[in-house]
């Protein structure tokens, strides 16, 4: 695949030995570590195992089944804008699928979740009964831009389904 | 960004390439190098490859502690380390209802009998942390007023040979990169008549075996316990290998609906639990290792996951 297939605004910056860094990973879980290395989520765990903001930039509880989150102003690599209806959308389209997390369905949002895009800006979630582990479902939600959702998504062409294989 | 080939979970292209995306928000995480993923040469090679410098590869991911422990004298490479949220742990097999290993009583004293400071020196080269339970100390969730199990043998003889288990062979499973470790654990058994025997879990388990040794990782945001007490213990765990247990269960759903700001208290409940019922033979925090070249500034993290933003060539 060409840089340009992906979207890649260019550049011209020649690649090489001298700026690639070439790696042996034999994990089982190397496709999580690929999925992590070119998606983004709205949280994140840093190199201390620490929970971080990142696609979206603050959250808090307004109540006990009610989470607020503020997404951040970014911009794919194909030039789409980020904004609460991108996260929206990466809601809706994980919810398609009774099971689509492969470590499990703990990492299942309730079917009776609901996911609002406020503003612009502003996503409230609400969680009927409560759910403390929110924020680390969140951390395997992928958002990605609408061309990846059109031209490839994690629907496997040989079954037509995406369970398992978000 | 993904430029080239695949990393799905039962297969692999011979190699996956990401390149940094200009236009990324975040300065501190914004690659400055292409990645290559390296599918075909083999973690032999690589860290061959990274001891003697000849470039073809820089970092190589999951060493085991013999493979760390070898890594020869190098100026153009070395081994390096990360205290990471793993844990290595033993199974009890409760499948049958008249298992032994049913009773916390004798759980724990297989507990006793096992030296575990002993068991990381001789069996893991030491590259690893003796932790309480599941949790390292000072991580989320971690209890300050808990402690490992301790070793005392004479206590462990007592209760093991009160069950039916004098001069027992204890039948451990597990993968090849454990040997030692079952060896170790043999030594601390031999103490008191009972020995142990290595199973490798390259292919199907014997039916009787004892415990089966499981490494596992947390690579969530502070929730520890949904993603390795729940694999363990929990009703759709993966890992039990016994009955359900409804008293875990309860406190996992005490979990889910206790508000985000309280969970850690439950957690430290959830760690007490299965230390005190002797839920699993604990054992240590392994060390993630790596091989890595000089010519780069390598940055692990955590959770186990190659996640390589930070990673740069020097200079």
């Amino acid at each position: 695949m060409d840089a340009q297939a992906t979207g890649d605004p260019g550049g011209g910056k020649a690649w090489g030995p001298h700026n690639t860094v070439t790696v042996v990973d034999p994990s089982p879980v190397n496709w999580l570590s690929i999925t992590w290395n070119t998606m983004e989520e709205a949280n994140r765990v840093d190199h201390d195992g620490i929970g971080q903001p990142s696609l979206a930039e603050s959250w808090q509880w307004l109540d006990g089944e009610t989470l607020e989150l503020k997404m951040r102003d970014a911009v794919y690599q194909d030039g789409e804008p980020f904004d609460a209806a991108m996260f929206k959308l990466g809601f809706d389209k994980v919810q398609e699928w009774t099971n689509p997390h492969p470590p499990g369905a703990f990492l299942n949002f309730a079917r009776d979740v609901t996911c609002e895009a406020v503003d612009e800006r502003t996503i409230r979630m609400r969680f009927p009964g409560g759910d403390s582990a929110a924020l680390m479902k969140l951390r395997g939600m992928h958002l990605p831009s609408t061309r990846f959702w059109n031209e490839w998504g994690f629907v496997d062409p040989k079954t037509g389904s995406a369970e398992g294989h978000w | 960004m993904l430029t080239e080939g695949v990393s799905l979970i039962d297969s692999r292209s011979d190699r996956v390439v990401m390149e940094p995306n200009a236009t990324y928000w975040n300065p501190a995480r914004k690659p400055t190098v292409r990645i290559v993923y390296d599918n075909v040469i083999g973690k032999d090679a690589g860290i061959e490859s990274v001891a003697s410098g000849d470039g073809r590869v820089d970092v190589v991911f999951d060493l085991t502690p013999a493979e760390a422990k070898a890594f020869p004298q190098s100026d153009k490479g070395k081994i390096q380390t990360k205290k990471a949220k793993t844990i290595l742990t033993g199974v009890f097999n409760e499948n049958k209802p008249d298992s032994v290993w049913r009773d916390p009583a004798v759980r724990r004293a297989l507990n006793l009998a096992v030296d575990r400071h002993f068991v990381l020196d001789q069996g893991a080269h030491g590259y690893g942390t003796v932790i309480p339970a599941f949790i390292q100390p000072g991580r989320y969730g971690a209890d300050p007023g808990m402690s490992p199990l301790p070793h005392d043998p004479e206590a462990a003889r007592a209760v093991l040979e009160r069950a039916g288990l004098g001069g027992r062979e204890v039948v451990i499973v597990a993968s090849p990169s454990w040997q030692g470790v079952v060896a170790a654990i043999g030594q601390c058994l031999s103490r008191i008549g009972l020995s142990a025997r290595f199973v490798s879990d390259r292919g199907d388990p014997p039916e009787d075996f004892d415990i089966k040794l499981e490494w596992y990782f947390d690579w969530t945001p502070q929730y520890p316990v949904a993603c390795v007490h729940r694999e363990f213990f929990g009703k759709d765990a993966t890992l039990r290998q016994g009955p359900e247990d409804p008293e875990f269960d309860a406190l996992y759903d005490k979990l889910l609906h206790t508000p985000e700001p309280q969970t850690e208290a439950v957690v430290r409940e959830v760690e007490r639990y299965i230390q005190d019922r002797s839920k699993a033979l604990f054992l240590y925090s392994p060390f993630t290792l790596f091989a890595v070249s000089d010519r780069v500034a390598f940055t692990p993290y955590d959770t186990c996951m190659s996640e390589l933003a930070e990673t740069r060539i020097k200079g």
